[in-house]
């Protein structure tokens, strides 16, 4: 039989030319554009295959214009969004959410601020607690180590999500359909 | 008292030679192989020394007085209660709802076949022993016919056609009788009459119809079939037959009138239908290792929503011979084939070296697999090239718990190809130029180490990819040896060796999993990497 010295680590070396981020190897990029009417308040959702959903800011958010200090705060009304805890495996006791809800708000140096809404339905799993160090994390890298928080939902309504929100073509059509608006 | 006059009081109340044999408490499995022959030897060793009278008795017991009670019979006595003469066994209902699992339950097993009378003594035997009931209508008063031959082919042949059907590859069998109770009445009854009329008569030495039946049909059975008889403590195969005697009810309504709170009782349970039954075999359990050879291929079958979502996996490619070997179907494969093993790696991963430790338990097996089978089996499980077994070995019950905790305890070695995607922290390099592992990199991370008695303890949340099945917590693992490596002809890869903790997440070490494992890999090195494929070099464990 075969010598265990025959199979090598290299011989499995991709082509290097069409590497795929993390995210972009296991998730599914989901957008909603101009959320409450305002423009450019946009965020990005990626899903798992296995439904659970990342929340990010969408490339295409105001935010990535300003360029001002900032940090996140994580507390909503009375709810510190840090302070959220899962138990077991169906994750009894994180806090719920539904599209509306503000997961987090991004403050300005200047006292100005914006909300970061959900986006979707689902419990809260975790948040990235690390933006609380490291704020520029969300700047950098927001679809990898900047992503906001960790959302997970029943396969229904993540399934129903992913089809009624736009895909990442459809997020750049609509992109270029607002730049070509604004050109003229 | 002697044998012979044992022998003639029994014939005279119309017992078969078996029984005669029974009633002398003779224990020679041998003698009840042939018992016509001892009865004739016995008669015929002491018909000389034996009373010329009684001899005379029993030989002129005419034929024509067949009817009558056995007044001429020494100790004379009644009939058996109900009868006794026309026991009509015949096929009964198949049995309804017996606790075997077998199917085979529902197919009626004949009793003791129809009477055929005088076809157990040829009539031009000179040695025939005289035998006035069994004249009458050929089958035992006492046995109801059990212990007689002529009874037995209709038997044998339900036995060999069941076996043949469940194809049971073992070499012996075992076999049990579950008797009428009126065959237990009537026993009784002639012991009670041998007492009377021997003195001194031992009916305590009486060999019970079951042994006998045993040593009698079991022994001719064996021939039949072609299988060694052995005892059911041994033998993994057994088969149960059950006879129904018809005149039973009524036989036993002296009985039932006695104590109708038992009789209650026993047809609430069972009524004594008749059944071809068998018992499970113990489970077999086979021990090996597999080499994952397959990027594309999951361990276990990955099923969505009841769809499959790859086209095999190892568990499937182990199975598939060991079913063919066993015959089974798809459906019983599934659930009598189980695969178990000490963890196992995502469906990109290879195992490689000597392999991942695995089990199969084959429930009721129908043999052991020869030496040659198994090598065999080996053969056509890495034929396809995906998965490689190298031996399979038998192994106990005991030592599948090896596996279990094999997944708990054991260290693992992988080797990780990785990609470094940004310069490092140190490099003094235009943002545009080339990313290259330098010694200096390799340095690094070969001379990282954040804690005292291990290489890397680091803190791993549950990863994202099983998060949705699994409960959210952060665990210490340690990376007990590490070493990098450069990669000819790659300048931006490297090749990581690596020792770890049973349950650390190596891919998420890597990439650091959006910072959800900290220290990662990116740590060591001072700049951004990720992995693009992990082999399992070894998996530390002595199996099997
Ligand atoms: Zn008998």
């Amino acid at each position: 039989m075969e010598t265990p010295t025959e199979f090598k680590i290299l011989d499995s070396i991709p082509d290097l030319n069409n590497l795929k981020s993390f995210t972009d190897r296991y998730f599914s990029k989901r957008y909603i554009t101009d959320i409450d009417g305002i423009k450019n308040n946009d965020i990005m959702i990626m899903f798992h295959s296995n439904r659970i959903a990342l929340l990010s800011l969408a490339p295409s958010h105001f935010f990535f214009n300003k360029d001002q200090e900032y940090k996140l705060n994580f507390t909503v009304g009375k709810v510190d969004r840090l302070r959220n805890a899962v138990k077991g495996k169906s994750k009894k006791g994180g806090q719920l959410l539904n599209p509306k809800s503000v997961v987090c708000k991004i403050e300005y140096k200047d006292g100005t601020s914006f909300d970061v809404p959900c986006g979707m339905k689902g419990t809260l799993i975790e948040v990235n607690e690390e933006l609380v160090n490291q704020p520029e994390l969300l700047k950098q890298y927001p679809d990898a180590d900047g992503y906001i928080a960790i959302i997970l939902s029943s396969i229904a309504i993540s399934e129903a999500t992913k089809s009624e929100l736009l895909t990442h073509d459809e997020y750049l059509e609509v992109l270029n359909r607002c730049e070509t608006k604004d050109l003229e | 008292m002697n044998q012979k006059s044992i022998i003639e009081c029994c014939k005279e109340l119309g017992c078969c030679d078996a029984c005669c044999l029974r009633f002398l408490g003779l224990k020679s499995p041998a003698a009840y192989e042939n018992p016509k022959q001892y009865v004739i030897n016995a008669l015929g060793k002491q018909g000389a020394s034996v009373s010329p009278a009684l001899v005379v008795q029993v030989e002129t017991v005419p034929a024509g007085n067949q009817t009558e009670p056995a007044a001429t019979a020494p100790g004379a006595v009644s009939e058996p209660p109900h009868a006794a003469s026309e026991p009509s066994p015949a096929p009964s209902e198949p049995s309804p709802a017996t606790s075997e699992p077998t199917p085979d339950v529902s197919e009626p097993f004949p009793a003791a076949s129809e009477p055929t009378p005088g076809a157990s003594e040829p009539p031009d035997d000179a040695n025939e022993p005289p035998n006035k009931k069994m004249k009458v209508d050929g089958v035992c008063t006492t046995c109801l016919g059990l212990l007689q031959q002529e009874n037995w082919p209709q038997c044998n042949a339900m036995v060999k056609t069941m076996l043949d059907k469940k194809r049971y590859e073992c070499e012996t069998f075992a076999c049990a009788l579950s008797a009428p109770v009126a065959a237990l009445l009537r026993e009784r009854v002639v012991a009670l009459r041998l007492r009377d009329a021997c003195a001194n008569y031992d009916d305590g030495a009486l060999t019970p119809l079951k042994e006998a039946w045993k040593w009698s049909f079991g022994a001719q059975l064996a021939r039949h079939v072609g299988l060694a008889l052995d005892s059911g403590a041994v033998s993994p195969l057994l088969v149960t037959l059950h006879m129904e005697y018809l005149e039973e009810a009524g036989e036993l309504e002296a009985l039932r009138r006695l104590a109708p709170e038992l009789f209650a009782r026993r047809s609430a349970s069972q009524r004594f239908a008749v059944e071809f039954t068998r018992r499970a075999h113990a489970p077999l359990y086979l021990g090996g290792r597999y080499v994952k050879l397959s990027r594309t291929l999951p361990q276990t079958p990955w099923l969505v929503n009841g769809r499959r979502m790859l086209h095999s996996s190892v568990q499937e490619l182990i199975c598939a011979p060991i079913a063919a070997l066993y015959r089974l179907d798809a459906e019983d494969a599934e659930h009598r084939l189980k695969f178990m093993s000490a963890g196992r790696e995502d469906v990109d991963v290879r195992c490689l070296g000597d392999g991942r430790p695995f089990a199969i338990e084959i429930t009721d097996p129908t043999r052991q697999p020869s030496e040659a089978e198994l090598q065999q089996l080996c053969a056509q499980i890495s034929a396809g090239g995906q998965v490689l077994v190298r031996r399979l070995v038998p192994v106990s019950r005991e030592h599948l718990a090896l596996l279990k905790k094999g997944e708990e305890t054991k260290c693992k070695t992988y080797e990780a190809l990785c990609i470094k995607l940004s310069h490092a922290a140190d490099e003094q390099l235009p943002p545009a130029a080339p990313v290259r592992v330098t010694e200096r990199d390799l340095q690094r991370v070969n001379a990282y180490s954040n804690c005292a008695g291990a290489r890397v303890l680091l803190q791993q949340r549950t990863p994202i990819r099983v998060l949705h099945r699994r409960p959210l917590h952060v665990r210490p693992r340690r990376i007990l040896a590490l070493s990098a490596h450069a990669v000819p002809a790659q300048p931006q890869l490297l090749l990581l060796r690596l020792r770890t903790d049973a349950g650390l997440y190596v891919k998420e070490w890597a990439h650091g999993e959006l910072g959800r494992t900290r220290p990662a890999l990116a740590d060591a090195l001072q700049a951004r990497v990720d992995i693009l494929a992990l082999d399992v070099a070894e998996v530390d464990l002595a199996w099997p």
